[in-house]
Parts: structure tokens; sequence; C-alpha cells
């Protein structure tokens, strides 16, 4: 570990440090909801990491599929992964929210239902990629990863398209909508650790993953020695 | 769950899940490390 990456984890942890003691200290109470609304300082960042984490592996496997380079491969399932960590993050953290503030866990209204179908897709890509044999498995990843994404916007949009048990947005959610000026400070320094979190976590799979392409370049290599001639 | 039952139960369920993910990738690290290792020793 370079130093770079070593004061870039210690900035990370202050960061996260710094944000908890936002969203539960700093932060004003919601007059309706009262503590339970600080919730929404881990689960909102977490939602907002996890549509770029997906975007970004959006973009690496159109680059895989132009270049067929291993890197934009090895991207593409790192960001995939580390993005269905803060998607389970936000999928918990709703329905705990939900439960004082609505008097239920889950309904099937439209934001819900297609941030669990974004977790559904993004977890059978994990799962084509780990189990699928052969050399087409990176393509077939991209490509599902590509038709996948198409259910971020959807998912970002159902609360402007549909009339939704969920909140209406926070940004862009025309009058009426909106946050008190004193709640954007803990909101943003937690999309901030949350984001610098992402980068840790996506770097650390990326090494990862060019691990394992190594290794199995090796296997590779040494069954083709040992194979007849 | 009253609200504040619900705020730390969510903030202790997100660090779990965190932490369990970094804990993963620390496994998948050490054995791939070894499997390394195991090549160099082989070849």
């Amino acid at each position: 570990m370079n130093l770079l990456t070593k004061l870039f984890l210690v900035l990370t942890v202050a960061a996260l440090g710094y944000a908890a003691y936002e969203g539960l200290v700093v932060a004003p109470t919601e007059q309706t909801m009262g503590d339970v609304q600080r919730i929404f300082y881990y689960h909102v960042p977490s939602a907002w990491t996890a549509f770029l984490l997906f975007f970004s592996n959006f973009i690496a496997s159109i680059v895989y599929l132009a270049k067929r380079n291993a890197a934009a491969d090895a991207v593409a399932a790192a960001t995939a992964e580390v993005g269905v960590v803060f998607c389970t993050v936000v999928l918990v953290t709703g329905p705990i929210w939900a439960r004082p503030v609505w008097g239920i866990w889950w309904t099937w209204d439209a934001r819900l239902t297609t941030t669990l179908v974004l977790w559904l897709i993004y977890v059978s890509y994990l799962v084509l990629r780990r189990y699928s044999v052969g050399s087409q498995t990176s393509v077939l990843a991209a490509a599902l990863a590509i038709f996948g994404f198409v259910d971020v916007p959807i998912v970002y949009m159902t609360i402007r398209w549909f009339r939704t048990q969920h909140p209406s947005p926070v940004i862009g959610g025309g009058e009426g909508s909106g946050l008190h000026p004193s709640m954007w400070p803990p909101l943003l320094w937690n999309w901030l650790a949350f984001s610098m979190l992402a980068v840790v976590l996506v770097v650390a799979r990326y090494r990862l993953q060019t691990m394992e392409q190594e290794v199995e370049k090796e296997h590779a290599h040494a069954a083709l020695q040992g194979s007849p001639q | 769950m009253k609200g504040i039952v619900a705020l730390k139960v969510a903030y202790i369920a997100t660090w779990v899940i965190q932490l369990g993910y970094i804990g993963y990738l620390f496994s998948r690290y050490k054995r791939v490390r070894e499997e390394i290792k195991d090549l160099k020793r082989g070849s």
C-alpha cells in the first residue's frame, strides 16, 4: 500500500466519522418524524452512491464490449459488486425507516419495487460472472449490465412519474418539496464520505479482480503446457 | 418499532453490511494470495 492510498484511507475514515456526527448530532430533528428521519443521512447517500457505481459499471461495460479491455472488465466487476452492497444498504434501511413512519415495512409501490428489481438485476449480474464458465462470460455480463442499467433512470424517475408511498424527490421535486437548508450540509457530508468509501472498496475489489485474472491466466498456461502434443 | 430504536437498528445494519463486505474482500484476498504462492511454488 503506497502513501497516497494510506492517506486516502485515513481521510475516508475521518470523513465517515465526521459525517456520522453531522447526521446524528448536528442535523436538526425533523418536526413530523423526529429522530428516525436521521436514517435519511445514510439511506439517500447510499442510493446516490449505488446509482453512480451502476453508471460506472455501464460505462466500463460499453468500453469492454468496444475494446475487449481486461481492465474495463475488472472495473465493471468491481463497480457492480460495490454497487450491490450500497443498494443492499438502501433496501435494508428503507423498511426500517418505513415501519415507524408509514406503519408498514414494505409496500409494492413503484419506487420500492423498481429498486428491488434493480438489486435483483445486479445480483444476477454477479451470479453470472461467478458461475458462468467459458470465454464469453465477460461479454454476456457486459451485455446484461448495459440492459440492466435501464432500470436506474426508471428508479430515479418513479417518484416523478407516479404517485407513490415514497416521499417526493429532494432535488428538482417542484414546489413544496426540498430540504431545509440546515439539512443540506449533513446530507452532502454523508454523500462525500460514502462516495470516498465506495472509491476505497472499488479500488480494493479492482485489485482483487486483476489478481484473479492473473491466476486464471496462469492456470490456463499451466493446463496448456501439461496437455499432450 | 420506536423511532430512536429504528434509527439505531438502521445505523447498525448499514455498518454490518459494509464491514461484512470488507471482511469478505479480505478473505478473498487471502485465498488468491495463497493460490498465487502455490502457483509460484509449482512453476
